[in-house]
């Protein structure tokens, strides 16, 4: 089992797809280092310009502004009662920083690498799961390869789990290699530090409105662990599912579409969930794990944490099942 | 596919013979567990496909349809990916058969940078790798010269006759099936309709007379010899027959009051046989 897991992997490297993703993953992460830090700066500006502060340094006259800022759009009729719900649950958090001391308005190095995350889990870093999980079968069938695998007295399902155990691991350097990436490029503009820093975590919301009171407050370090830990779990879910289609079809650029038609519609899908119960259940509205421990969610009745773990985990159950199920049977006909 | 009923033994090439679409392909998927017939069964070694795959097909090297290789490797690593999938083979063994096959010294050259024939050298090299005790292999000599032609008709029969492999050959190549097999089974349209040894063909001769009652030579062919013929052209009767009954149907026909312009017997080949059964190659 230990060398057919080798060979798959050997097979991924030589592919080169996984550095194409990496790559990726490099290019993304700098532009989107250095346009924060363009925004970071014109907030600063804007912010110093309308209130006649000179001293940008004291991050807590800016959360103050931005309180303010925020307080008077809620006050406006034009904003519809979704928005504003996100609004007042934005200001709340924001006080809370204030009252407890916490730093919201700067970014450090380790800040960043926690926030792309947050950006990237449910469209960007799932669409890299695809481009690696989307042949991995389907590539051999399309091939002709697979019949070398299956004539070899090594039962499918080995053959299968290899493959499979071999995508866990690839997803697990693709996180890895995001953190590494992260950390070293945003050092650049934002500097190393910042790992201690601490960041609230715990937010809750019942009926529109933020609950604090089992917000605790955890040093950057631990907090990052905890979104690298989430997303690595989205990313074998995707990869999972991703991985049975790839068993499914033949061709590797309908796999490819198939998820990436999938997940784009997750992102429109989303807009009905507080209206529509059906879609919740859905694999691709549950992958922004990474808001329900920021508090940065539009918040819905029923959608917590645990709901969108669960869901997740039965979609991924779902999928190895089919997976192995089909593969085992198939008639191999290449 | 209907009553299929092969059987191939240790140290013998087995030819199988077929047009296109004949079902040549489907019948080795189904051997090599690629395909689960409806009905029927295979047994490789004495162990069945159904209860013992593993060690049926442990006992199998194979090429099917055509000898697909991962393009992105090179011809060792492709070699040494498969050969980690059994626990037979060494690097020693892989050297061996790469100089077997003749791959030399292209075998560390990526695979897209290879020609049809030496992809099937690679697949012949992966197929014998782990000495199989049953070699089949689906239209082999596709994309080969005729040197390398030469060469596959060589390397088969010391695999079949020094190593005591079972070969199971598919071709729709006539001359080359008839030149490289012991056995040979003609199958059309999804039923095999003869199997016959190679070496017996020359006793079958197309025999083709030309009488004044074309209908009555039939009659009487069928009648003593349970043999059908069939009217070709306006007096002319055409069978095939043993070599040594000519002489005893031409007494015959004259006894019985047939004027017989001429008799000519052209040497059976698999290709009379073959159009003979098949009534020329149409592809279902």
């Amino acid at each position: 089992m230990y060398r057919l897991v080798q060979n798959e992997v050997v097979k991924m490297l030589r592919k080169k797809r996984l550095y194409i993703v990496l790559g990726i993953l490099l290019i993304m992460i700098s532009a989107f280092a250095y346009g924060q830090y363009h925004s970071l700066d014109r907030t600063r500006e804007q912010l110093a310009k309308r209130i006649g502060m000179t001293d940008t340094g004291d991050w807590r006259k800016l959360a103050e502004q931005q309180i303010i800022d925020m307080k008077n759009r809620l006050d406006s009729h034009y904003m519809d009662e979704e928005h504003n719900s996100t609004t007042r649950v934005r200001m709340e958090q924001l006080q809370y920083y204030l009252d407890n001391n916490i730093n919201p308005v700067d970014i450090s190095g380790a800040r960043f690498t926690t926030r792309f995350i947050e950006q990237s889990i449910y469209l960007f870093l799932p669409l890299l799961m695809i481009l690696l999980a989307a042949d991995m079968v389907s590539g051999e069938l399309a091939g002709g390869t697979v019949k070398l695998l299956l004539t070899r007295g090594v039962p499918r399902w080995k053959v299968l789990l290899s493959k499979y155990i071999a995508l866990l691991l690839l997803e697990l350097n693709v996180v890895f290699f995001t953190l590494l990436i992260s950390v070293a490029v945003s050092g650049i503009f934002f500097g190393y530090g910042g790992w201690t820093e601490p960041v609230a975590t715990g937010f809750q919301v019942a009926a529109g409105k933020l609950i604090t009171s089992n917000v605790v407050n955890v040093p950057q370090w631990q907090y990052l662990l905890m979104v690298y830990g989430l997303a690595y779990f989205v990313m074998v879910v995707v990869g999972t599912v991703s991985f049975m289609i790839s068993v499914l079809v033949k061709s590797t650029a309908a796999s490819i579409g198939i998820m990436l038609s999938t997940l784009v519609s997750g992102t429109f899908l989303s807009s009905f969930l507080a209206d529509w119960t059906l879609p919740r259940y859905l694999f691709m509205v549950n992958m922004r794990l990474t808001d329900y421990i920021s508090g940065s969610l539009r918040p819905i009745e029923g959608m917590n944490l645990t709901f969108s773990l669960t869901v997740l985990a039965a979609w991924m159950v779902a999928a190895i099942v089919v997976s192995f199920w089909y593969f085992t049977k198939r008639d191999i006909l290449v | 596919m209907r009553d299929v009923n092969l059987s191939v033994f240790p140290a013998e090439i087995f030819g199988f013979l077929g047009a296109n679409g004949a079902g040549k392909t489907t019948t080795i998927r189904i051997i090599a567990g690629l395909i689960k017939p409806d009905r029927g069964k295979v047994a490789i070694g004495g162990f069945s496909l159904d209860h013992d795959f593993i060690k049926a097909m442990s006992q199998v090297g194979c090429i099917i349809e055509s000898p697909d290789m991962y393009k992105f490797l090179t011809g060792m690593e492709n070699l040494q990916q498969l050969a980690a999938m059994s626990s037979r083979v060494t690097q020693q063994r892989l050297d061996e058969v790469v100089e077997m096959v003749g791959l030399k010294h292209r075998i560390n050259d990526r695979v897209d940078t290879y020609s049809l024939g030496m992809k099937q050298r690679l697949g012949i090299a992966q197929a014998v790798m782990g000495r199989p005790r049953l070699l089949i292999l689906d239209e082999p000599a596709n994309g080969l010269d005729p040197a390398g032609i030469a060469e596959l008709r060589q390397l088969l029969r010391r695999l079949a006759y020094e190593e005591d492999m079972a070969v199971l050959v598919s071709s729709h190549i006539l001359a080359e099936v008839q030149q490289m097999c012991d056995t040979v089974a003609i199958i059309s349209k999804g039923v095999v309709l003869k199997t016959l040894k190679v070496k017996e063909l020359g006793n079958d001769v197309v025999v083709e007379w030309q009488v004044d009652k074309p209908l009555l030579a039939i009659e009487l062919l069928k009648g003593n010899w349970d043999i059908a013929a069939e009217q070709t052209r306006k007096n002319r009767v055409k069978a095939v027959i043993e070599r040594v009954m000519v002489e005893d149907i031409n007494q015959t026909f004259i006894n019985e009051g047939l004027r017989l312009a001429y008799c000519e017997a052209h040497g059976s080949t698999l290709e009379d046989l073959f159009l003979n059964l098949t009534g020329g190659v149409e592809i279902v």
